[in-house]
């Protein structure tokens, strides 16, 4: 089932002449877990934002196109309808703070105060998700008491526990280190098996590699390709785009190592181990 | 993290009471002395406040905000004493000064109003929490949007204050002057305002946005983490104070 389909989408922030959007089409499957990469400034939080209709809800200015989230037409659809079904996590994890609640706990149930679930049930996933996103020991801190990991955290958790069919996520783990950026991805990953559609824009090419089943490559608003990780990555033209491949790929490229019976690199660890073992004996 | 809220953490009876039976007694506070302008019912009602902070274990507290009020006041005492046009009977005089015994006691009615009021308006801020406050009214019927801002100010105001701290030590760190005479201060606050104004705009549309994904606009009617909070005794209290204001018209019109 296609759960986001992206028609021709062309967006135009109000005072600017450029179009950050470029007429994006793609279409995404129930379950898949989608990375969007691209150099500062290539419309990566735009198209997150687009998802959930902040765009063009939220800033206005000029938009064309057609993006349909869940069957919902995100144009004609107020942000609080859309909300119930796309879920955002922000790159900044301090302005994610409401500010009017002054324990994590209460924080993470803010949300779901809002969206009318009952008693019973806003517990039950503030627990569910403290756990997932291990933060139980600060539940009764204040918010703007906690680091800027745990606060990462807790913007995922308050995101999680609505319960949305897809998930958006824009850099979610700049604050975090690189052992806490591990337990946020193996958490999402584990949502995606669950079968709830993953988009996710990232930096960190290494994750981005491991985890996603396929790539989104932005520059300058345009699409450049939309496919598996090994063959994006694989690309030839890639670093004109602003983008590094992951590690492992750039050594395999440098030795010239290809995956068995294909053209493409390895991107992961354990694919670039297996080819370069194989090669070593 | 530091608050602006004057609430102080208190065990006591006072603090039991519902925030809205608070709010009435300003009211009732207010009323009373309108209703019999006496001397007696002004330091009586004075008294059940100020009875109330002490039962409520918070009059330390008070202490700050009586000496401001105070300040002002003396003023008043003054300027009535020595210039209310009524002024005849000269009740004493320093050197060429005199003080008049109406503007004195006319200086008194309004010094006694301003008490009584600060004094049961500090019942409300001293023993309740601004979020209990704030929910009981949502609960009531106000709007969620209003009691957002009357609530996320006393967390985000000092929040802007810590990074304006923050931005002040970066321009510190790289060479400017910030501390001396006032003239040197007023100077390190100009490059300050830029930055602390942008970015708190900037926090506040990407607050905004954040709000926006967590259904701050649903129109689903909302719902609760916490169950309704029990407050004893607060119809006996509110009829009361309702009893009391009857009587007092009554009075007023019969007696």
């Amino acid at each position: 089932m296609k759960k986001i389909i992206v028609e021709g989408l062309k967006y135009k922030y109000p005072l600017s002449d450029t179009l950050a959007l470029d007429d994006l089409s793609f279409e995404v499957n129930e379950g898949e877990f989608i990375g969007i990469i691209g150099k500062n400034s290539a419309g990566k939080s735009t198209l997150c934002q687009a998802l959930v209709g902040l765009v063009p809800h939220f800033y206005k200015g000029a938009y064309g196109g057609k993006v349909i989230v869940d069957g919902l037409e995100v144009k004609s659809h107020s942000i609080a309808d859309i909300a119930l079904k796309v879920g955002m996590v922000f790159q900044n994890p301090f302005t994610q703070v409401t500010g009017s609640k002054m324990s994590v706990y209460e924080e993470i149930a803010f949300g779901l105060e809002n969206i009318g679930l009952p008693r019973s049930e806003i517990i039950e996933r503030t627990d569910y998700v403290l756990d997932l996103l291990k933060i139980e020991q600060v539940k009764d801190h204040n918010p703007f008491d906690l680091s800027g990991g745990q606060m990462q955290r807790m913007a995922i958790a308050s995101i999680i526990a609505m319960k949305p069919d897809i998930l958006v996520l824009d850099e979610p783990t700049s604050q975090l280190d690189p052992a806490g950026s591990e337990e946020v991805f193996s958490a999402i990953q584990n949502l995606s098996k669950q079968g709830i559609t993953v988009i996710l824009a990232e930096h960190k090419m290494e994750k981005v590699a491991q985890y996603c089943d396929r790539v989104l490559l932005l520059n300058d608003g345009k699409m450049v390709d939309l496919d598996s990780p090994a063959i994006v990555f694989s690309r030839k033209d890639l670093e004109d785009h602003g983008v590094r491949a992951p590690v492992f790929t750039r050594v395999c490229k440098a030795l010239g190592v290809k995956k068995a019976d294909s053209d493409d690199y390895p991107v992961t660890l354990e694919d670039a181990e297996k080819v370069l073992r194989g090669r070593m004996l | 993290m530091k608050s602006i809220s004057l609430y102080v953490e208190r065990d006591s009876f006072i603090h039991d009471v519902d925030p809205i039976t608070k709010l009435l007694y300003i009211l009732f506070a207010l009323l009373i002395p309108i209703i019999l302008p006496t001397f007696t019912i002004s330091f009586f009602c004075l008294g059940i406040s100020i009875l109330l902070l002490i039962v409520a274990k918070v009059i330390r507290k008070t202490v700050p905000v009586f000496s401001f009020v105070f300040l002002v006041l003396i003023t008043v005492v003054i300027i009535q004493g020595l210039f209310k046009p009524e002024n005849e009977t000269v009740l004493f005089q320093i050197g060429p000064v005199a003080m008049y015994k109406e503007g004195l006691l006319y200086a008194l009615t309004i010094t006694l109003r301003v008490t009584n009021i600060v004094s049961s308006f500090l019942i409300l801020v001293l023993t309740t929490k601004p979020s209990d406050l704030v929910e009981t009214l949502v609960r009531k019927g106000m709007s969620p949007r209003i009691g957002y801002v009357i609530v996320s100010v006393f967390q985000i105001i000092p929040e802007m204050m810590s990074s304006m701290g923050t931005i002040m030590d970066a321009q510190r760190a790289r060479g400017m002057e910030t501390e001396g005479n006032l003239f040197v201060r007023v100077k390190a606050f100009v490059p300050l305002l830029g930055p602390v104004i942008l970015g708190a705009l900037i926090n506040t549309k990407e607050r905004a946005m954040a709000l926006e994904v967590r259904g701050f606009n649903s129109r689903t009617p909302k719902t609760y983490l916490y169950e309704e909070k029990k407050y004893t005794h607060s119809k006996l209290i509110q009829s009361a104070m309702l009893f009391l204001v009857v009587g007092a018209v009554a009075w007023r019109i019969f007696v």
